[in-house]
């Protein structure tokens, strides 16, 4: 879920001061308040029972704190955080589970960004992805033989009735083909691909009163990109799509696998690949890894991302649990729901950033009037100059950094957060929808190797994929 | 003595394979007893001895198919599962043997079915309901949830199952899916409700 979106739909207070922080509080709870009474349009009731009302306020209403606590004065939230956190971590950890449609991916953007979200409830999250409550059985084997005609137990040759992994639309079970290959079969919780539209409307109906501004045609195409995001990420024939190119990107000495799908035995609803025996992120710190181990895991994570970007499919959700910690040293990436394929004109903006970022940095007004789509004749291009100015030195941070650059470090996270954050406050909002995702799939990354406290040489990196791509080409 | 129970058993036969064709090739509410009986060959007062209504046609092939779910489900082997997971493979397997009868199950349910008909004991209505509730009620009890019931724990139960079999009949999503997730929702809404009467109990 995209967060500046949210953030632009809060009320505009200032919510530096404990009077004006219950001020917001209050009108959080009039807008849960709001929702609460919306008329339902019939269509979405089936919808709104399973995703219950109450499990979307707990998700808002955490959503909704969470973006007041980044504008919040440090000292003064610090002793509420935890025990609030803790408590909204449990309620959302009760509920979250049965949540498996837009609202279940809020959950898992708060998951991914360890400084605004505290410790224990980025674990509590991640947690989420690994013992959401699963489908039994008897609806598992009806859902596959909607999609082969035959049930699970009579398809493969084993099938391991309990899940082992939560998909936040559905969940994933082991299983053997009867040619011997070990693999896994995500499975999506029946008739949830169709709501994302009937969620989408809720959510809009909720945000549109709200915001409201000249910036409102742009939002209108930010909204779309996330539900045409969305919709493709509940589409497995199009995940299995995304995991085939995904693969083709990487060599064996890379050290970064891609499970193979099996096509004859995906559909829309289920998707099967290898099964990749790794451990998840948490599972990993836990083992208390060396600083070379995290380093070369760190690194991988990085070419992978890289290079899915080079390839102009950029990895939208690197959330901790797509990435598998193999014991060889191998990084496994898996689910490849949230890929975005970019067209001729997504292709041009990139390579006009890329220029200015790594060439030429007088494109910049050019960027600003393609990318924000304001001419410099606009009253507000001086902003937009300034913010383009302030995400790129960020961006560049790493790559400009001689030799391994430290992850760990949270002030450079934190100073990403400015910079968003700046955007937000002065309304620089305009964008191509296409900066959604990527926003989300470079601070997804960042988190990632915040957690992880990888050192990872970028510059060495990045001018290694730059050669090889050129190589390719 | 048996060849006339043979043959009463055949014509029986006859007249649901009959009024099944007729209902499904020119839907319930323009089929009448009579053509049945026109077209499976025997007098119409013949027909009422077997089926008093048309109803009772259609009350017959739903008794049938949820007898034999309930067959098939005590036939099957079944692994340790879920009180949930066992009254869906019950529910669901009657629904799939009923599948070809869909498009004429929905006006036919609203007589044999309707909540607020008083009907008179022994209609085929209320056998349905009795010999549905006896199945699941044997499947609650192999969970630990000993009877008797109380009478909302029966009604709630029989108001989520024709709700959801009422939804079935109508749902035009790809494999009726969204009948999968309404049935295993309404399971657990009952389920949880067996749990909560039970927390009551022992308070």
């Amino acid at each position: 879920m995209n967060v500046s979106e949210l953030i632009a739909a809060l009320p505009e207070d200032d919510f530096s001061s404990a009077a004006n922080a219950g001020l917001a509080q209050e009108r959080i709870r009039e807008i849960l308040a709001d929702l609460a009474q919306r008329p339902v349009p019939t269509g979405s009731l089936h919808r709104l029972w399973s995703v219950s009302e109450l499990s979307a306020q707990i998700a808002l209403a955490y959503l909704a704190w969470w973006i007041r606590q980044w504008f919040s004065n440090a000292e003064v939230s610090k002793r509420r955080q935890m025990e609030t956190n803790l408590r909204v971590a449990l309620k959302l950890f009760h509920r979250l589970g049965y949540l498996r449609g837009a609202m279940a991916k809020v959950g898992q953007a708060l998951g991914n960004l360890p400084i605004l979200v505290p410790e224990q409830v980025a674990e509590t999250l991640d947690r989420l992805h690994a013992e959401s409550p699963p489908m039994h059985f008897p609806l598992i084997r009806e859902v596959v033989r909607n999609e082969f005609g035959k049930g699970a137990d009579e398809l493969f040759a084993d099938f391991d009735k309990e899940a082992f992994a939560a998909a936040s639309l559905g969940q994933v079970h082991r299983a053997r083909l009867k040619s011997g290959e070990s693999v896994a079969v995500k499975i999506q919780y029946p008739g949830i691909a169709r709501t994302i539209d009937a969620d989408f409307r809720n959510l809009s109906a909720l945000l549109l009163p709200l915001r409201l501004g000249k910036d409102w045609e742009s939002v209108k195409g930010h909204f779309e990109e996330i539900r045409r995001m969305l919709s493709q990420e509940v589409d497995y024939l199009q995940e299995a799509e995304s995991t085939r190119r995904a693969r083709e990107l990487f060599r064996p000495e890379d050290g970064i696998v891609v499970p193979n799908v099996y096509s004859e035995y995906s559909g829309t609803r289920v998707l099967t690949t290898d099964y990749l025996n790794g451990l998840h992120l948490r599972e990993y710190l836990a083992t208390n890894p060396t600083q070379a181990s995290r380093n070369a895991f760190g690194t991988k994570m990085y070419v992978a991302w890289l290079r899915m970007y080079f390839a102009c499919m950029p990895y939208g959700d690197p959330h901790p649990g797509n990435y598998l910690f193999l014991p060889d040293g191998r990084l496994g990436l898996i689910d490849f729901g949230c890929v975005q394929h970019y067209g001729p004109e997504e292709r041009e903006l990139t390579r006009l950033a890329d220029r200015m970022s790594h060439e030429d940095s007088s494109l910049m007004q050019e960027v600003v009037r393609r990318v924000c789509g304001v001419s410099p004749e606009d009253p507000a291009f001086p902003e937009y100059l300034g913010m383009m100015e302030q995400s790129r030195d960020w961006m560049l941070e790493p790559d400009d950094h001689p030799g391994p650059f430290d992850f760990g470090d949270e002030a450079h996270f934190q100073r990403g957060l400015d910079v968003t954050s700046r955007v937000v406050r002065n309304r620089t909002m305009r964008f191509h929808p296409m900066y959604i995702y990527w926003q989300r799939s470079v601070f997804g990354l960042k988190a990632l190797l915040l957690r992880l406290r990888a050192q990872v040489d970028v510059h060495e990196a990045f001018r290694r994929e730059r050669l090889a791509l050129e190589h390719s080409n | 003595m048996r060849i006339t129970a043979e043959a009463k058993a055949e014509t029986r036969q006859r007249i649901l394979q009959t009024a099944t064709d007729l209902f499904q090739s020119q839907g319930w509410q323009n089929t009448t007893t009579r053509e049945i009986a026109i077209t499976a060959g025997i007098a119409t007062g013949t027909l009422f001895n077997y089926f008093p209504t048309k109803e009772a046609i259609v009350a017959d092939l739903i008794a049938d198919a949820m007898k034999r779910a309930g067959e098939g489900f005590y036939a099957a082997e079944r692994d340790a599962n879920s009180l949930e997971a066992d009254l869906f493979t019950l529910i669901w397997s009657g629904f799939s043997k009923l599948r070809e009868f869909r498009n004429f199950l929905g006006p036919a349910m609203e007589t044999i079915f309707s909540p607020l008909a008083r009907s008179s004991a022994g209609s085929p209505g209320d056998a349905i309901r009795a010999d549905h509730l006896e199945q699941v009620d044997a499947i609650v009890t192999t969970h630990g949830f000993p009877g008797p019931r109380s009478v909302v724990a029966v009604q709630l139960y029989w108001t989520l199952f024709l709700g959801v079999f009422a939804f079935w009949v109508e749902d035009d999503s790809p494999g009726q899916e969204d009948t999968l997730a309404l049935l295993d929702r309404s399971l657990s809404l009952f389920v949880a409700s067996l749990g909560m009467v039970d927390e009551r109990k022992t308070q």
